[in-house]
């Protein structure tokens, strides 16, 4: 398919604006309600009240077998010199146990020259992130929706595989157990109460999006000034410079990191290097909800409180004239904003903060040279008061403390972000894909997805075993990872059959999102056969 | 940088450029009290803690307030990330080197550093970037908030608002202009 397979190639109606008829530039947090649906036109939109006349001859990008996406125009692309996105829900999610623990773990044991693993990791990961974007900008459709428009079971796929990885209220008590620590309150009390403001905050809130990026971004700034300041106290400058060096150590990799015991936790490391599982995916929600690229002709979700004012959602995304050089134009500067995004945002912070978290474990390295043996035995919770233990030897206990007070700060963000996220995804595909579920707007369904998580997650926390139980968590390790290796398989399928020609990826895009699946699922299954071992 | 000082005629009192300088001095203290916190979480005497809070505190309030008022002077431009990290490449080891001093002159220490002085402050200079960056961060999410509210008042708040959206204009500009230039060079 390309430009041709627009259905008609009369000249443009009155909503297919050209570059200079393009109404005047909105950035994406500024931009108004959501123009009105011509679905009558479109053949099966729900449309709602106050639409604007629809033209007399509808045109439509046809991809797959869903229904056909109308003809509308490109909104202009903010500056890209910006320093907030839908990128704050990655590096919020991203920014997790990975980065400040598993990685500056692996640094004790193998020392600093494993890093280029990391650093293979996150670039991966930030090619990734612009390739989700590709599809959810030129179309303002999820990439579930994508992924239907190929095969719909690859969908139901990562509806199933959502709900087995993240009903389970893991990343919280590991953030409320390491509060406790510090404040002495029960880590139960700290993991029911968040989840309940969690859940009472994003129904009271108008607009969901906007609430989640403004906490997140303060919490983030926190992070990132926090974790500089604490770093410039506690390390040196040969810290800071092994960590460096060892970025590009390409090809180092010690016995012991081959052996049963390790090779699985590389693995796990690597795929938690960024966001993990399926945090990719539900970016390009966010990016709709942004109202980055053709998301502006969705409507945003709405809190519980509000869900009467949701304006109607679509039926399906939208494609923009790629055949006209003024829209392709436009198209080129929301690549250049979201490539900001992706590089400087994304694979900058999460760098950073990894850096500081690496010093920090250097310097209790330095200090206490038994460190790497006391880790090397225990599991992630003995590992975390081991290593806090060695920080608080290695200097005074301001180290402990730091590093549980950060752990609770990912805690945080990572239970802000994937509670939405979860809820948003779900919600995403139910209202497109079960039978009867437009009769409740996206708002109820979102809620409805958000309160289930926070009921279930409430009843394990008090008791069941917050990770689930533990038969299944190797299955839940595994479908995690392989979901990372799908979803660059759907990927490679959506951006290369349902786009039209002129923006699909080129060549070299194209083949590093394959090295990252051979990369994700290649390691996940010579882990699986050669040690008999899932990741870790 | 820009050359948008404010004009000749309403030149702001040093009350209205105080009054500009609050969420740079807002988010430099709180590195300073993020840092003492953690202290005090940690149960390090209250000295120590009040020496942190003070040595580091008041002195990245002070840098961060003298970018905003370099911001509002029209020193810095709008959002632009390469002079603050050159801001902060100086201003932050100077800030950890005071920091230093204060702490070990308050408890008694005879060294005042762990490595030597170009070692020190190589270090704090790098890890300055990220401290800018997350400067920046907060005070591009916080500061338009706080101008915007100020702007009635104060003439200096409002003329960096009319930069804030001039900027976003001006650049939408350029990039109009040279996608009309890319499109002439191509055919």
């Amino acid at each position: 398919m390309d430009s041709s397979d627009i259905n008609s190639d009369r000249p443009l109606g009155r909503d297919d604006l050209t570059g200079t008829e393009t109404p005047p530039a909105r950035v994406p947090a500024q931009r108004g309600p959501v123009p009105a649906e011509s679905g009558a036109a479109a053949g099966g939109g729900p449309g709602g009240a106050g639409e604007t006349p629809a033209p007399e001859q509808e045109r439509f990008w046809k991809a797959g077998r869903l229904e056909p996406m109308p003809i509308r125009p490109l909104p202009k692309a903010p500056p890209s010199i910006h320093l907030l996105g839908p990128t704050v829900f990655l590096v919020a999610l991203g920014v997790g146990m990975g980065e400040s623990y598993m990685w500056p773990r692996l640094v004790l044991i193998f020392g600093p020259e494993i890093r280029w693993l990391f650093l293979i990791g996150v670039t991966l990961q930030a090619v990734v992130m612009l390739e989700m974007s590709r599809y959810a900008m030129a179309t303002g459709e999820s990439i579930f929706f994508g992924a239907a428009r190929v095969f719909k079971p690859l969908m139901w796929f990562f509806f199933v595989t959502a709900i087995l990885v993240y009903i389970w209220p893991g990343h919280l008590s590991a953030g409320a157990s390491a509060f406790e620590r510090v404040t002495g309150i029960p880590w139960q009390a700290t993991a029911v109460t968040g989840m309940l403001l969690v859940g009472v905050v994003f129904t009271l809130a108008k607009v969901v999006y906007n609430l989640l990026e403004n906490v997140l971004s303060i919490c983030i700034g926190l992070l990132v000034v926090g974790t500089s300041v604490v770093a410039a106290m506690v390390g040196s400058l040969s810290d800071l410079s092994t960590t460096l060096t060892g970025m590009f150590a390409f090809g180092y990799l010690p016995d012991e990191a081959l052996s049963p015991a390790w090779f699985p936790v590389i693995v796990g490391s690597i795929a938690f290097a960024g966001p993990s599982g399926m945090q990719q995916m539900w970016y390009t929600l966010h990016l709709r909800d942004k109202g980055a690229g053709m998301g502006s002709h969705i409507p945003r979700i709405r809190g519980l409180r509000h869900a009467e004012e949701q304006e109607t959602m679509p039926s399906r995304g939208f494609m923009f004239d790629t055949s006209d050089p003024a829209e392709m134009s436009k198209w080129k500067g929301w690549r250049r904003w979201v490539t900001f995004d992706a590089f400087v945002l994304f694979w900058g912070i999460t760098m950073l903060v990894t850096v500081s978290f690496t010093v920090l474990a250097q310097a209790s390295a330095r200090f206490d040279p038994q460190v790497a043996t006391v880790i090397r035995d225990g599991e992630r919770d003995a590992a975390l008061d081991a290593m806090a233990a060695s920080f608080t030897a290695a200097g005074s206990p301001v180290f402990g403390t730091i590093f549980f007070l950060f752990i609770s700060l990912i805690g945080l963000n990572a239970t802000l972000g994937l509670f939405d996220s979860f809820s948003r995804g779900q919600a995403d595909m139910t209202y497109f894909f079960v039978p009867g579920a437009r009769r409740f707007s996206m708002s109820k369904l979102y809620g409805f997805f958000l309160w289930g998580l926070i009921a279930f997650g409430i009843v394990i926390l008090l008791f069941g075993p917050a990770d689930g139980p533990a038969a299944i968590l190797d299955t839940l390790a595994f479908l995690s990872t392989f979901a990372m290796g799908a979803y660059c398989v759907t990927l490679l399928l959506v951006n290369n059959l349902t786009l039209p020609k002129p923006i699909r990826p080129g060549i070299l895009p194209n083949v590093l999102i394959a090295c990252a699946a051979v990369f994700y699922l290649g390691m996940l299954f010579y882990s699986l056969f050669a040690y008999g071992v899932v990741v870790s | 940088m820009s050359a948008h000082a404010p004009s000749a005629g309403r030149v702001p009192a040093p009350a209205q450029y105080a009054e500009i300088a609050v969420p740079g001095a807002a988010i430099g203290l709180v590195a300073g009290v993020f840092a003492a916190g953690v202290a005090a979480l940690a149960g390090l005497p209250g000295v120590q803690i009040a020496t942190i809070a003070t040595g580091l505190g008041i002195p990245l309030a002070l840098l961060g307030a003298g970018y905003c008022v370099l911001l509002a002077t029209g020193r810095f431009g709008v959002g632009a990330v390469g002079p603050v990290a050159l801001y902060w490449l100086v201003g932050f080891p100077l800030a950890r080197l005071i920091d230093e001093v204060a702490v070990a002159g308050v408890l008694g220490h005879d060294d005042v550093l762990r490595d030597p002085l170009l070692s020190f402050l190589a270090f704090q200079a790098l890890l300055s970037i990220g401290f800018a960056i997350g400067f920046l961060w907060l005070h591009e999410r916080l500061a338009p908030h706080w101008y915007h509210r100020i702007q009635r008042h104060n003439t200096a708040a409002a003329d960096l608002m009319r930069r804030y959206i001039g900027q976003a204009a001006a650049m939408e500009e350029r990039r109009a202009a040279a996608g009309r230039g890319r499109r002439r060079g191509g055919s």
